[in-house]
């Protein structure tokens, strides 16, 4: 009863602890919309991670025969206009855009952050040169860069990822600095530093990691679905993104327009409509809540 | 100064720049506190009592701030002079005396980062905003004694295991309800006389030779103020610990302090040992009588 209860008061709460419990509190209190996005984010998620295990050989899969079948058991979402699963195809469509959506948010999020709090908290002529170029890059139209980039560089999607990545870290660098310049004056930030605790340590733990998480996240996601928007629009144009027989949620929209049938063109579309939105809505959700928690 | 003193400062001088102009905040304050002493202060809004112990907590980032005066901090026989080389980081212009903030900032925290926590350490007048929202209390008394402990040589570090124990012994001395489900609480799930008593905790889990007290009962009930004023008083008994105590409330003062300086303007008008303000209200200056009048104090051992 004793070792029970010590076992209960020693007991860590570890990052992964507080951010589940952090998504556990919102999910009880969240609206409908907010459970239904989580779900799909997941769903996204795990699609994203298992899609490189499962092979898929798209000029296989191609059968004349069986071109524009509707939905039944063998084939859930039917076939295209070439005979091809449309359900297999949009599974492994994913995989044009996960990663390279992972790896730019994650980029963007991680620069964006330390940028943003180093400026915050140290100001002075390094913070305000710094916002400067931030601001600078910030005012350019990032989808004119994009296709300038591809016009100019062999066009690849990493590369396209990296381009948007580094186009959204002003932004988000801005967004943390006002978060860290008006953190600075909170009471408990002072008895931080009166109670002697390292700078770096007040800087990315209790700043970065505590205040700005929520925030982070939210931009990460946003990065990830730019991304997602991104790919999927120089797919559907045709020259810089995934190139047919290879499937991506772009081409296959282009691709079902000289299809015979409406819903090869329709569920793609939708997918691409869902995710985002999903997307938005979920890292708008998880923001809400740790604000909510503050106060 | 003598050995005798934990911190002494003399004609401390604090300036901000506003719309209107450079105002003097604080003109040329000075006291001192000896080891284990209790000393008070008092005095309205907007007097400059906050300033001028912030500026001792070395909290001050205004510009230009501290514009002025020595203060001594002794620490284990050590004694830093946080202001001595202030006059270097002033310079004129356009006739208005002008301070470098930044190399004066990074001056400080090279002499504040050995004191900070050891030696001196606060609490605020608002329990709830000077608890970190996002951790839960026990954490927060953890990375006190975490970080009182870094300043230790490696072999001598109290292990993890240790400093939790610990940390639940500091909510069972702030005289926690249920320390084991408070160390878990987040501060919102806590009422603000229980922030107060955890943020006592957080302070003294430092072990500092000083604690700087800002009206750390205002906003509270007046249940909980008296609760709040007998725990510090014993805690800081226990701990032998200095306390510069600031408040409005002149009862508290009383029941507290062993000397008390009024403040008024930026200016202390005068410096009596709390018994003094007890027996011989009458004689104190006539800012001291205006408020022991308004606490309804006066008379009753004059007359
Ligand atoms: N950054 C600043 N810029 C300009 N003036 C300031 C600044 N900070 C404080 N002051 C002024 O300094 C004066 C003293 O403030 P201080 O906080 O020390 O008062 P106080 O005695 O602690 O009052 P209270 O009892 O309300 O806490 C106030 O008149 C305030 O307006
Ligand atoms: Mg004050």
């Amino acid at each position: 009863m004793t070792g029970q209860s010590t076992g209960q008061s020693t007991r860590q709460s570890t990052w992964y602890s507080t951010w589940y419990s952090t998504w556990h509190s919102a999910w009880k209190e969240q609206p409908l919309s907010f459970k239904l996005s989580s779900i799909i984010v997941v769903l996204v998620l795990c699609f994203g991670v298992i899609n490189p295990f499962i092979s898929y050989d798209p000029v296989l899969d191609v059968e004349l025969s069986r071109r524009d079948l509707a939905p039944s058991w063998e084939y859930w979402m039917g076939t295209d206009g070439q005979g091809r699963s449309v359900a297999l195809r949009l599974f492994k469509g994913i995989e044009a855009f996960f990663f390279p959506g992972l790896i730019a948010g994650l980029f963007a999020a991680f620069v964006g952050g330390v940028l943003g709090a180093l400026c915050g908290y140290f100001g002075g002529w390094i913070g305000r040169s710094l916002s400067a170029v931030l601001e600078l890059i910030d005012t350019l139209p990032r989808m004119v860069f994009l296709v300038l980039i591809c016009t100019i560089f062999p066009p690849s999607i990493l590369l396209i990822s990296i381009i948007s990545s580094v186009l959204f870290i002003p932004s988000i660098a801005t967004i943390i600095r006002r978060k860290v310049e008006a953190l600075g004056a909170e009471d408990y930030i002072l008895a931080h530093v009166a109670h002697g605790f390292h700078p770096l340590k007040i800087i990315s733990y209790h700043i970065l990691w505590l205040q700005c998480r929520a925030l982070l996240t939210r931009q990460m996601i946003f990065v990830f679905s730019y991304v997602l928007f991104i790919e999927t629009a120089l797919s559907y144009l045709g020259d810089y993104g995934v190139q047919e027989p290879y499937p991506s949620w772009g081409n296959m929209v282009a691709q079902s327009r000289i299809s015979a049938v409406a819903w090869p063109w329709a569920l793609p579309a939708l997918a691409i409509i869902i995710t985002i939105a999903a997307l938005l809505a979920f890292g708008d959700g998880i923001a809400r809540r740790e604000e909510e928690v503050k106060r | 100064m003598s050995e005798q003193t934990l911190v002494d400062v003399q004609d401390l001088v604090i300036e901000f720049d506003t719309p209107k102009g450079r105002v003097r905040v604080v003109d040329g304050v000075s006291f001192s506190v000896s080891p284990g002493e209790v000393l008070g202060i008092l005095g309205e809004s907007g007097s400059g009592k906050t300033m001028s112990t912030q500026a001792i907590l070395g909290l001050i980032g205004g510009y230009p701030g501290v514009m002025g005066g020595q203060i001594n901090l002794n620490d284990q026989g050590v004694t830093y002079e946080l202001l001595k080389d202030l006059p270097s980081f002033i310079s004129e212009r356009r006739g208005q005396p002008e301070k470098n903030e930044r190399a004066w900032r990074k001056h400080r925290y090279a002499q504040m980062k050995k004191l900070w926590g050891r030696a001196i350490t606060s609490i605020f007048q608002n329990p709830r905003r000077s608890l970190d929202p996002l951790m839960t209390v026990g954490q927060q008394v953890k990375e006190s004694i975490q970080a009182r402990e870094s300043h230790k040589d490696a072999l001598e570090r109290l292990n993890d295991q240790a400093q939790t124990e610990e940390a639940l012994e500091w909510l069972a001395k702030v005289q926690m309800v249920d320390p084991a489900r408070v160390y878990h609480s987040y501060p919102h799930e806590l009422s603000g006389g229980m922030c107060q008593r955890a943020m006592i905790a957080v302070a003294l889990a430092c072990k500092p030779s000083i604690l700087v007290a800002d009206e750390p009962t205002t906003g509270l009930d007046a249940t909980v103020r008296a609760q709040i004023v007998h725990l510090l008083q014993d805690l800081i008994k226990a701990e032998q610990c200095a306390m510069l105590y600031i408040t409005h409330d002149i009862r508290e003062m009383l029941y507290l302090a062993d000397r008390v300086i009024v403040m008024r303007h930026g200016k202390v008008l005068e410096q009596v040992s709390a018994n003094d303000l007890k027996e011989h209200a009458l004689e104190r200056h006539e800012y001291t009588q205006v408020l022991l009048d308004a606490a309804g104090m006066i008379g009753a051992h004059d007359e």
